[in-house]
């Protein structure tokens, strides 16, 4: 049995008197995409806060592979090869896509003042191949993003912006992806149509581990190879689609309790 | 493109686009030209037409097809340009090389524009407010007064030294504010500035309100202050500080220009955008806020040295809050994060009050209405920051901006 | 040292305190009800000191009032004009830029301020120079021993340190207060809940300014004299006194405003350096508390949507 890539134990986050995540235990296997659902206010975006290192949690272990990620500063767990999206959309829209882009690369790259300034040429091999990689990316999405990848993002419609979005999280090449709500101001064709990118890439990087909230079942039921449950901080189910459905736990959750 | 209708049939459209260097060329002499006679204006009917002229070209610029067309091809042409547009400044010196007065004014114009793109760094670049600039000039000024007086140090290395100097103490006063929002970081600069202009004026160690003389400017025994002529020709004093003044503008320029398109450009950007996303994609935000900050500061320093040098003396005055709001009012003026902008605000901020003495008293009130009104109505200002394009650099080499 | 001058110098820590609180409260309430910083709040203070000076000037050239009438005239000019001008900025700046970046509103406050001074400077006959500021109160000083200090003085401190109480209990215990308060915490959910966000929000600033322009009549009343550049300085030791007591609270301005006028104070009569250095050790002890406390005392409450 392999160790998971993602372990998270006992996980609690306090604010003040408000208990948002409540002894969470959630492991995610290396290739797996793990569906993360829950009524609203239940913590599903406070677990990818205080997992990508944005809230200190009070209490519990984070761990991916065998490093402890518990508490650690946001910088230090996205450079171990964390990345996510977020809920609203935050590109810089007067930038153009390739610079929105590359900032999921940056540090990884070379940021030394001494290369950008007095080592021109080969700042530009850098640029060259960061460029294609890009390009490459943005071209599996859609066509289109690639073709005017030095256009202000800004120009772009909402679907488009978030699929700019997820190459700006893929770019860095991370082993745990994060999804809070990519669906979120979509249609359901577009939303279709963004999943079957998902999908699609899902083959190429068959090692990554996704974690996808969402408040879409059709996506959960499309996407995931397992389904968690939160509600009140807590985790009230784990285990396939259809079992969840089935779930009397998690009808009450959603529907309040039938009389 | 060739379907727009050309109001002067000499310059259709066509024409333009088998020649884009010569009509680049022509823009660019056309407004140095302009800004020459601007300068060496003395008459106030003389300046107000020049200032009709300039608002004139500046509104078919941005109105009319035409005009966008030509600033289109500039920016297009961007290297090209700058580099024409540094021939044509020492043009103009070389026409004015008797004139201290305009000569001294160009110099003023260029260094303050140094300054100014400096602030662009970190505001425009880093959106770090840093209402302390003028404090940071003086403070230049102040370093090449003791350094020339009590040290041996040659004085190209006192312009690095100075600029190293107040880079240093910018970061100094940025430290404890690092982790804030960003209006502690403004406060901390206010008082920085107010802080300094006090000291300076109350304690005398470094000349109190009467401020310090400063030697002038002379490397490997030329004296700048003592040149009087070049071959056969006079030439006021103020010609060898005009030239090192547009140098340094031209070094400084291409140094930020350079920082801003690269991945520390870009960096810088995601920082001021969005702090939340650039500490979760790995970008210490402590670390280019300083970057930015020292950077920008040591620039200010170096042209605040220079400035002391030319003018032979410093003075607490100039240090003060409303001179540092001077300064962000031409690049909010220019346009935030536009170096050329920067430069015609600069013009207009600086050079035309002098000018025309009927606005002279109320040359402040002005100011801070025009501010107030590009600030509501055209935020990007006179001219818009060009959205970096990195893909100019992928291609042949010369393809360089 | 004699006791006398002890209580002395007390007195003006005192006094400068509730003027600093005055001020600093304006600035807690703007940041707390729009989440900005208003740096054009210095300068209302120096134009309540002119409305002031400007009514009892004009009430006493017109007719010849007795002092209290004068002082009244004095007191309700600078009082309006004061309100007014923050309310004006507050719509015609504040409200319209409080989308853009933080930066824009600081600088547009800042030029507002500006044109604030100026307008005085220039639209007052001799602007540029000190004016004189006639003595309204009664007259006369108490005794105790080596101490003696002016019945005008004692009156100013107590009209003052009732202003900033009543303020606070406006804050707290009205209507106007709790709307204040919960457009404080969350504007979205305060319109929601039916209050007119831009009435609350204006009238915050009108509450602000009055505070701070009848700051700028208390200043007059007590130096006896005005000058236009006055409120640069009050503006920034009443941002910094807000900043450090804590930006959002009603508590945390009046304490930072009677910290910095302690330090001021305190190190005057401790050290043996002049009093010009008076604006240095201001400057520098607001560089070293925001040091020390980049959150403020009370610290910043702030919450943003990830």
């Amino acid at each position: 049995m392999n160790a998971p890539l993602l372990a998270c134990g006992g996980l609690t986050m306090r604010f003040d008197g408000l208990v948002a995540l409540d002894g969470l235990d959630i492991e995610v296997d290396k290739g797996e995409t793990v569906g993360l659902v829950g009524p609203n206010g239940s913590g599903k975006t406070t677990f990818f806060n205080v997992v990508t290192g944005l809230y200190k949690p009070s209490a519990g272990s984070v761990r991916l592979d065998a490093r402890d990620l518990f508490a650690k500063p946001p910088q230090v767990i996205g450079r171990a090869g964390v990345a996510r999206t977020f809920q609203r959309s935050r590109l810089m829209l007067d930038q153009s896509v390739f610079d929105n882009i590359v900032v999921g690369a940056l540090c990884r790259l070379d940021l030394g003042l001494f290369t950008n300034l007095f080592r021109r040429r080969r700042w530009r091999d850098e640029l060259s191949g960061m460029v294609d990689h890009a390009r490459a990316l943005a071209h599996r999405f859609n066509p289109a993003i690639a073709d005017r990848l030095f256009q202000p993002a800004g120009s772009f419609a909402m679907i488009d912006r978030r699929r700019i979005e997820i190459c700006r999280a893929l770019i860095g090449a991370p082993r745990l992806l994060l999804l809070d709500e990519p669906s979120a101001g979509m249609t359901h064709d577009e939303t279709r149509q963004l999943m079957d990118d998902l999908l699609a890439f899902r083959q190429e990087m068959p090692d990554l581990a996704v974690i996808l909230v969402e408040h879409e079942m059709d996506v959960i039921r499309r996407v995931s190879d397992r389904c968690v449950v939160l509600n009140f901080g807590r985790k009230i189910f784990e285990g396939s689609f259809d079992a969840l459905i089935a779930n009397s736990d998690v009808q009450t959750a959603y529907l309040g309790v039938s009389q | 493109m060739s379907s727009i209708p050309s109001p002067i049939p000499v310059l259709s459209p066509l024409r333009m686009q088998r020649h884009p260097r010569v009509v680049v060329v022509l823009t660019v002499v056309l407004l140095f030209a302009g800004g020459g006679l601007m300068m060496h204006a003395e008459s106030q009917i003389q300046v107000l037409g020049l200032l009709a002229a300039f608002l004139v070209t500046f509104a078919i610029a941005d109105r009319t097809p035409l005009g966008q067309e030509i600033a289109a091809m500039c920016g297009d042409y961007g290297g090209f340009a700058n580099g024409v547009a540094f021939v044509c400044a020492l043009g103009l010196i070389a026409v004015f090389h008797g004139e201290h007065y305009t000569l001294l004014v160009l110099a003023t114009v260029a260094l303050f524009s140094t300054a100014c793109i400096a602030l662009n760094l970190q505001l425009a670049f880093a959106g770090m407010a840093n209402f302390a600039g003028a404090a940071f000039f003086v403070l230049g000024s102040y370093t090449a007064a003791v350094l020339t007086a009590y040290s041996w140090i040659p004085h190209p290395l006192i312009l690095i030294v100075s600029g190293l100097v107040t880079g240093a103490i910018g970061v100094i006063l940025l430290l404890p504010v690092l982790r804030t929002r960003g209006h502690y970081a403004a406060l901390v600069t206010i008082a920085f500035g107010l802080l300094l202009r006090s000291l300076l004026e109350v304690n005398d160690t470094l000349g109190g309100p009467q401020g310090m003389k400063i030697k002038g400017f002379s490397v490997f025994g030329l004296d700048f202050n003592r040149m009087s002529s070049i071959g056969s020709w006079d030439v006021s004093f103020y010609l060898p500080y005009a030239v090192l003044s547009i140098s340094i503008f031209a070094v400084a320029f291409t140094l930020i220009r350079c920082i801003e398109r690269s991945w520390i450009g870009i960096a810088l950007d995601t920082v001021r955008c969005d702090e939340t996303a650039a500490s979760v994609f790995g970008l210490s935000i402590a670390r280019w806020k300083v970057v930015a900050f020292l950077i920008g500061n040591a620039v200010i320093g170096v042209a605040g040295a220079l400035y002391g040098m030319m003018n032979g003396f410093v003075t607490p005055n100039g240090s003060g809050l409303g001179d540092s709001l001077l300064m962000l009012s031409i690049i909010v003026l220019g346009g935030l994060g536009n170096f050329w902008g920067a430069v015609v605000a600069a013009m207009v901020i600086l050079v035309i009050p002098e000018k025309l003495q009927a606005i002279q008293e109320f040359r402040l009130l002005i100011f801070a209405l025009l501010v107030l009104a590009i600030l509501l109505f055209r935020p990007s200002g006179i001219l818009p920051r060009p959205t970096r394009d990195l893909s100019r650099f992928i291609g042949p080499p010369g393809a360089d901006a | 040292m004699d006791p006398g001058i002890i209580v002395q110098y007390l007195f003006n820590g005192l006094m400068l305190g509730v003027i600093y609180a005055m001020i600093a409260v304006g600035f807690s309430l703007f940041f707390g009800v729009l989440d900005v910083i208003k740096f054009s709040h210095g300068d209302v203070v120096t134009v309540g000191a002119f409305s002031s000076l400007g009514a009892a000037g004009l009430a006493g050239g017109l007719v010849t009032l007795p002092p209290v009438l004068a002082l009244a005239s004095g007191i309700a000019a600078a009082v309006t004009i004061g309100a007014l001008v923050g309310v004006i900025i507050g719509r015609v700046l504040v409200l319209p830029l409080r989308h853009a970046p933080g930066v824009n509103v600081l600088l547009a406050t800042l030029m507002a301020g500006t044109v604030l001074r100026e307008a005085i400077r220039l639209g007052v006959p001799n602007g540029g120079n000190p004016k004189p500021f006639p003595a309204l109160l009664p007259g006369g000083t108490i005794k105790a021993g080596s101490f003696s200090v002016g019945i005008d003085s004692v009156m100013i401190l107590v009209a003052g340190l009732l202003l900033v109480l009543g303020t606070h209990l406006l804050i707290t215990r009205t209507r106007f207060g709790l709307a204040i308060r919960a457009v404080a915490q969350d504007g979205e959910v305060a319109r929601l809940s039916g209050i007119d966000f831009q009435a609350v929000v204006l009238g915050a600033f009108a509450l602000g300014s009055a505070l701070a322009a009848f700051a700028g009549c208390m200043l007059g009343l007590y130096y006896h004299e005005i000058n236009f550049n006055m409120g640069v300085l009050l503006g920034v030791i009443g941002f910094a006194s807000a900043v450090v007591g804590g930006l959002g609270s009603m508590l945390g301005p009046i304490i930072g405003g009677f910290l910095f006028a302690g330090v001021q104070t305190l190190v005057v009569v401790a050290l043996p350096i002049s009093s010009a250095y008076k604006d240095v050790i201001a400057f520098a002890a607001i560089i070293i508390l925001i040091a020390v406390f980049p959150t403020g005392l009370i610290a910043e409450r702030r919450s943003e949507r990830v």
